[in-house]
């Protein structure tokens, strides 16, 4: 009797244990929604002004938005445009009317739904409320919905960097029946927003933090995450501590470059750099002499040594410019027409040329080189300031805060040289704002009437081949010319833990944007 | 009051003077519309004439208001009134803390008069005193948060595991245990230098011969006279330093993260939010002046010879 049950208890506890097995051997492997939960925590460097996405520029609140809210197209992080409310689009032969079919079955958090109404009143309202984005969607004739999932933009005239720029910024679509019929800069849902995103708001503790909880009805399906929260944590050094401690698992707060090095060899760290449509570049006051001179700007640019900016301004991070956009966007930049090699001896033959001649002192002149505060800034300026002292321009730098510097160089075009960068995407076009006649950010009063053709008429093609030749003239004529002298690359730089996956940057390519995590999972 | 006036008058011409416009700012560096920005300014009243602002500015304050916030586009009172609980947790508790670190140990070291006690207390206030407070904040974060792992780098409370109830006070008093200690450090010499110089001078006053002469006892000599004598100054010192506290220690707050007013008020400066740094500066000026009623008022209960009639 006993050994039947002893018999027993050994066969339950062999199939149990086969059953054990077997189960472990026919396992999948470890996916994606095998890790669901966690809270992820990301450092960001200032506090956002408000979650009105659309209303004004802000950029600690835009990483953010991108969490809450959803765009029609969005960007991944190779700056191609991919689908986002819109899960496929039409262009008109014309290139004059837009179609965009959206996603069915989407929520807003409060549980109403998403239509084609929500999109048209978003667009109407940016245009007629002056939101961020209204300059780039200046062609915009009218919005039509023929259903509530199916958006048409009609254009006045073909636009082709209309669809790129409706993928950037301040172009997220709100929702019409919170903000319809209020005024949008200081309706309460600024404060609580209300989007359509893979999280929803929680709460904002202004200078310390915002969390949000994931969006289980999301429509591009629940995210892993239980949680984000983002982390204002001004002090870049301060940053970096935290992260090291963990108490941070992603940072957005740019580290010192100079620590770079040190973070690519710790232990569970990742670093990810890549390359930004975004460069360092000088510009020249080209209203006040001695910049009008053609030869003085050569001689600039001649003397510069861009590779040591990059060695030690940079801590050796990026690449020196070269061309005159660019080269992240390959199909637009000119790699023939760049900038010549480092001959002092040139620059100062062409200063004598121009009738600057040396003086006892060993100066030619003086400038003026207005720089923002910051270390990078700092040093960017000290190197430029050292390699223009060899070819007798005595540089005094000015660093000053960006209000103080919007005010002296927009405002007053009160300098002679100054340092800036920028994004130069997500099109072309971008060159518009830089080099075009009166461009917003064209500081040195530069106006060339081929490169505002080209500008235009490379807007009306849609053939992306027949296009990039138009930038490349562009890119041509400045060289020539030399309004600007390109200086460095910028490099976008991702630090965090090696247990984050699912970063824009790694899985999600091509399917999310920049800071989107509905695909991030933690694995720990 | 007059002084309150008078400062705040000079704080609106001087923060007006500034170059930067912050419906400027506020516009964006690559985007600004002169039609949206002239907009804004009939909405903040930045397109009248500045005697005019400063006119409406001072009507509004007579009626309790602080004004709104350009950049946040939400009603300064609200802003500061947020801000308020942490920096005062932090600035006060550190001031408190350095007075009684500083005086002690200027009172102990006077007592006991031992050469080398004497040393290590003045090279220590010397060391701290040199030293920026921001540094001293990242050596802290290193060795005691990074290395040490005994308290977090930076914020006020736990995220990962956020805390209720008495667990949340004791979470906000462990994040706030390294910036208080930044900031007592920091004090800490003000007043262990101003007590130890009035102990000095104070030894040395005829009475307390006096006292020694009749064979009072030292510890009574010390405890009642001296101590209570050289005490006044460092009851001033403390009494600015608190007054300041309200407006936060800005570089210690920007260190440690901490959600305070020195951040809000490093924000304001740079975007430039005339209303914010005017309902700051409010604040602070408003601050310093109890804080001195409340020192005058101590100083004669402390010191027999003062009496307010």
């Amino acid at each position: 009797m006993r050994w039947r049950r002893t018999r027993r208890t050994i066969s339950v506890v062999l199939c149990g244990v086969l059953v054990f097995l077997l189960s472990v051997s026919c396992a999948p492997p470890p996916q994606p929604g095998q890790h669901k939960g966690g809270t992820l925590i990301v450092a960001t460097q200032d506090d956002p002004l408000g979650f009105n996405p659309d209303w004004r520029t802000d950029d600690y609140a835009y990483p953010i938005n991108q969490n809450i809210f959803n765009k029609l197209v969005t960007l991944d992080a190779n700056y191609n445009v991919v689908p986002d409310l819109a899960t496929k689009w039409e262009i008109s032969p014309d290139g004059k009317t837009y179609t965009f079919y959206l996603a069915e079955n989407v929520k807003w958090h409060d549980g109403e739904p998403f239509t084609s109404a929500d999109v048209k009143w978003t667009f109407d309202t940016i245009i007629q409320e002056k939101g961020n984005a209204r300059d780039h969607l200046q062609s915009v004739e009218s919005i039509e919905c023929p259903s509530a999932t199916t958006v048409v933009f009609k254009l006045k005239r073909p636009d082709a960097p209309f669809l790129g720029f409706l993928a950037w910024y301040g172009t997220f679509v709100m929702p019409k029946h919170i903000y319809e019929g209020t005024d949008w800069t200081t309706n309460p849902a600024n404060e609580k927003p209300i989007g359509t995103g893979p999280f929803k708001f929680v709460e904002w503790v202004r200078g310390d933090h915002v969390t949000l909880e994931r969006n289980d009805d999301y429509f591009k399906g629940s995210p892993q995450l239980d949680k984000v929260i983002f982390r204002v944590i001004t002090d870049a050094n301060t940053a970096l501590q935290a992260f090291y401690a963990g108490e941070v698992d992603l940072s957005e707060v740019r580290p010192p470059l100079s620590e770079i090095p040190k973070l690519q060899q710790t232990e569970g760290v990742k670093v990810v750099l890549r390359p930004m449509p975004s460069r360092y570049y000088l510009s020249f006051n080209l209203r006040k002499d001695p910049w009008a001179n053609l030869n003085v700007r050569k001689a600039v640019a001649l003397a510069i040594n861009r590779q040591e900016i990059v060695d030690k301004a940079l801590s050796g991070i990026g690449e020196p410019a070269e061309g005159f956009y660019t080269p992240a966007i390959s199909w637009a930049y000119n790699d023939e027409n760049v900038l010549p090699p480092r001959d002092v001896e040139e620059a100062n033959r062409l200063l004598d040329e121009a009738g600057f001649k040396l003086g006892a002192d060993g100066i030619r002149f003086k400038a003026d080189l207005l720089y923002f505060s910051g270390s990078e800034w700092s040093n960017i300026a000290t190197i430029i300031k050292a390699n223009l002292k060899e070819i007798g321009i005595d540089v005094n730098l000015v660093q000053l805060e960006i209000g103080a510097w919007m005010e002296r160089v927009q405002d007053n075009h009160d300098f002679d040289i100054t340092i800036l960068n920028g994004f130069q995407g997500p099109d072309p076009d971008n060159l518009r704002m830089r080099v075009g006649t009166g461009g917003t950010l064209e500081l040195g009063g530069y106006s060339n009437k081929d490169v505002d053709r080209l500008l235009d008429e490379a807007a009306a093609l849609t053939d992306v081949e027949q296009r990039g030749k138009k930038y490349k003239e562009i890119q041509k004529i400045l060289s020539e010319e030399l309004p600007i002298v390109p200086l460095a690359e910028v490099t976008d730089v991702w630090v965090f833990h090696d247990y984050v996956h699912g970063l824009s940057i790694e899985e999600g390519l091509g399917k999310v944007t920049f800071n989107d995590f509905s695909l991030v999972w933690l694995e720990k | 009051m007059v002084t309150i006036l008078v400062v705040l008058l000079l704080n609106f011409l001087i923060i007006h003077l500034a170059p930067g416009d912050p419906v400027r700012i506020l516009s964006g560096m690559d985007n600004p519309s002169e039609e949206v920005m002239e907009a804004l300014r009939v909405k903040y009243g930045l397109d009248k004439p500045l005697s005019v602002q400063m006119f409406n500015y001072f009507a509004a304050l007579l009626r309790g208001d602080l004004g709104f916030s350009i950049s946040y586009n939400l009603p300064v009172a609200k802003l500061i009134s947020e801000k308020v609980g942490p920096t005062l947790l932090l600035t006060f508790s550190s001031a408190v803390i350095g007075l009684i670190l500083g005086a002690s140990s200027a009172l102990f070291s006077s007592r006991r008069r031992v050469v080398w006690i004497d040393t290590v207390l003045s090279f220590l206030s010397y060391v701290f005193y040199s030293m920026p407070s921001f540094w001293l904040g990242l050596i802290l974060i290193l060795v005691f948060a990074v290395n040490l792992h005994v308290f977090p780098t930076s914020g006020i409370v736990s995220l990962r595991e956020p805390q209720i109830g008495i667990m949340y006070y004791l979470d906000v008093l462990w994040h706030s245990f390294l910036p208080v200690t930044c900031l007592a450090l920091i004090n800490f010499p003000i007043y262990y230098r101003i007590t130890h110089s009035s102990i000095s001078s104070v030894l040395h006053e005829n009475f307390i011969g006096l006292f020694r002469a009749t064979g009072m006892d030292e510890r009574k000599i010390f405890g009642k006279y001296i101590s209570r004598n050289a005490i006044l100054p460092t009851i001033t010192i403390f009494g600015l330093q608190i007054g300041y506290a309200v407006t936060g220690a800005t570089l210690v707050e920007t260190v440690f993260a901490w959600p305070g007013m020195g951040r809000l008020l490093i924000n304001a400066v740079f975007r430039r939010d005339y209303p914010l740094l005017m309902g700051i500066y409010l604040i602070m000026s408003v601050s310093v002046a109890i804080a001195m009623i409340v020192v005058d008022v101590l100083y004669a209960v402390l010191d027999p010879r003062i009496r307010y009639t």
